[in-house]
């Protein structure tokens, strides 16, 4: 009796086993085959319009063709990058303090706020970028999408340092105290080094996090149909130009906006990529030992 | 790499030396980049004149400035289109050189400048019927009343006697009416609901005219967007919806012949829109409505955008510039309006444009 209802057991346990990880297959896929579809369709419709002059020109009116994009490309690096100059810093040196001593009352609070911040729409922090940086200069300009994309980055920053850190081994911080290594060295040249790769995955994640955000430039980058490389000036932007064109009537932005969203998600593709890959050769590169 | 403890400690500490060094010279090296980016004005000297608001009027104002900018390099103008309203918003923070919107600033919004407003019409849109019939590309009538009925809800189905008295010929299907409109505020709106009051009281006095109404018909749905009502109409079979021109001559979409107040119908084209301005030469941003204009071959579904300045700009020299551009863009620029399907501003308008800005300063 007891051997029959233990074979019962096993074989319910193996069907609701294969049922649960059935749906999981079928919903992964689902998700996946959602995902090549839009793949799929933003690559069809984008790469008939990508071309050397699509990439090298700036943007022309609707009806005269050999309009490009190369000013928002431009801009969509310059703006980025600013908003990582200021966002890397402030984020690694919160999230590493958090991770190190999470203890302590001030890093409860900080890693309370950063999730808070994580959460606050971006047009809300693109209003106050706008309220800070535009409006007392009534003057757009490119430093001040820097400065929202900044904020967006930060609390990213901080939770991928953060995670990265905790989970390096707790016997290589002890070994390195027991060693008689002061403080600083062992967060800098211990627990830092160690979660390198999982902090430069958290910052690729977060660059890719605001490239493609259009909200936040509305009111503060604001875009411009010419050439601008000065920080204090109207910029133009990838995706505020995807979205300029994409509710137009005509046909040839239309097929613009394809073009640009394709040179989109291709940026973002390759930092997930990279993201990826520094996690891979990280894991190598601690293996062997290498500081540098 | 290092042998010995000794060795390590040592390699490690030069190691985080070269490492500031390389820092120190990276800063310098980005410094000098930004330096020469800040000094860059003397490589872009042109002067820039910053404008935003209306969509509607992104596309002519594009063309209008590239061409501008071709014939004066030392200029250039960037407008972006961030909505009428978001373009009231800035101008009265100043953040900009000139406003745009499809319906004039009100006397509350006026009161928010503190400082005297010019108003000029710059360019003429028309909302088109659009519907989605299958098998009826063309010649739909709608008189005034049917459009009025059929968005009071009164009005639900396309095979309606009222409908079918209107097109006599026509095999109107048993199918269902989907009342399409903008989801956002709009001046699109405003000027299809000011002629909806014009032509039904009863719209007049349940819903009114402004840029976002209570929509009555039941069987209403939104679109952001002229550009989302276009697109819910081509989805929808037994849809209509009232769109830009631009958008319904680009789109290839289905519109209707729309009756005037002369009776006769008309289809909304580049000629009886601006017929339909022609009619109120003395426009002006306290009275500028146009729908429901009595001519023959007026189209009754029209509307002026407008272009915001102030009266004293603050920089004298950018506000001759601006002033400049304007005197250009009222005039000359008119028939670039065509080649992007937009209705150029009749000559009488233009002149009474030109008298608002010999006001300025």
């Amino acid at each position: 009796m007891s051997a029959t209802s233990a074979a019962a057991l096993f074989r319910r346990r193996r069907l609701k086993s294969v049922l649960w990880i059935g749906a999981c297959g079928i919903f992964a896929t689902a998700v996946a085959v959602i995902l090549l579809l839009i793949m799929g369709y933003i690559v069809r419709e984008g790469i008939s319009a990508i071309s050397i002059p699509f990439l090298t020109r700036l943007p022309r009116p609707t009806g005269i063709s050999g309009g490009g994009v190369a000013n928002g490309i431009v801009g969509t690096l310059i703006i980025v990058g600013i908003a990582a100059l200021m966002a890397f810093p402030v984020g690694v040196l919160v999230g590493t303090y958090v991770a190190v001593y999470g203890h302590r009352r001030m890093s409860q609070w900080l890693s309370f706020l950063a999730d808070v911040l994580a959460g606050v729409p971006s047009i809300a922090i693109g209003i106050y970028a706008y309220t800070l940086l535009v409006e007392p200069f009534r003057h757009f300009s490119a430093f001040s999408a820097s400065f929202a994309f900044a904020v967006l980055m930060i609390p990213l920053v901080i939770r991928a340092t953060e995670g990265a850190i905790s989970i390096v081994p707790r016997e290589l911080r002890e070994a390195a105290t027991a060693l008689g290594a002061p403080e600083a060295r062992v967060v800098l040249k211990i627990l830092v080094v160690a979660a390198r790769p999982g902090i430069i995955t958290g910052l690729l994640l977060s660059l890719a996090r605001v490239t493609g955000e259009t909200a936040p430039l509305l009111f503060t980058a604001f875009g411009s149909q010419y050439w601008e490389l000065r920080p204090g000036q109207p910029m133009a932007e990838l995706s505020l130009q995807i979205f300029t064109y994409a509710i137009s009537p005509y046909a040839d932005w239309h097929a613009q906006a394809w073009g640009g969203a394709l040179i989109l998600i291709l940026a973002v593709f390759v930092l997930s990529v990279l993201a990826r890959l520094s996690v891979l050769f990280g894991r190598e590169g601690r293996g062997h030992g290498g500081t540098a | 790499m290092a042998t010995g403890e000794q060795a390590y400690e040592e390699d490690a500490l030069s190691d985080l030396e070269s490492r500031r060094r390389q820092l120190g010279a990276g800063l310098l090296r980005g410094g000098a980049f930004a330096v020469a980016l800040t000094m860059a004005p003397a490589a872009f000297a042109a002067t820039q004149i910053v404008g935003a608001g209306s969509t509607f009027d992104y596309p002519f104002f594009s063309k209008a400035f590239y061409e501008y900018t071709a014939k004066h390099p030392d200029v250039t103008v960037n407008y972006q289109s961030i909505g009428s309203g978001g373009g009231i918003q800035q101008f009265t923070a100043k953040t900009v050189d000139f406003g745009a919107s499809d319906v004039p600033m009100n006397a509350a919004e006026l009161a928010r400048t503190k400082a005297p407003v010019l108003q000029i019409p710059i360019t003429l849109g028309g909302a088109g019927i659009a519907y989605n019939l299958p098998g009826i590309a063309k010649g739909m009538h709608l008189s005034r009343e049917v459009i009025a009925d059929i968005y009071l809800g009164k009005i639900t189905k396309w095979n309606d006697p009222a409908i079918a008295k209107l097109n006599p010929g026509m095999k109107l299907p048993d199918m269902a009416i989907t009342v399409v409109h903008r989801s956002d505020g709009s001046g699109t709106t405003y000027i299809f609901t000011d002629f909806l009051s014009h032509v039904s009281p009863e719209w007049k006095s349940k819903v009114g005219t402004n840029k976002d109404v209570q929509w009555p018909a039941p069987s209403s749905v939104g679109g952001k967007g002229n550009e989302g009502v276009a697109g819910l109409v081509k989805q929808t079979p037994g849809s209509i919806g009232y769109v830009e021109l631009a958008y319904l001559l680009e789109n290839d979409m289905a519109y209707a012949l729309v009756q005037n107040k002369a009776g006769t119908y008309v289809y909304p084209t580049i000629g009886t829109v601006a017929a339909a301005a022609a009619t109120k030469p003395n426009v002006s941003s306290q009275d500028f409505s146009i729908v429901d204009t009595a001519c023959a071959q007026c189209y009754p579904i029209s509307g002026y955008s407008w272009v915001l300045l102030y009266q004293k700009p603050q920089d004298a020299a950018r506000g001759k510039l601006v002033k400049e551009i304007m005197t250009w863009l009222v005039t000359r620029a008119q028939p670039i309006a065509k080649t992007v399907d937009y209705v150029p501003l009749p000559d009488n308008v233009q002149k009474q444009g030109l008298n608002v800005l010999g006001e300025m300063e």
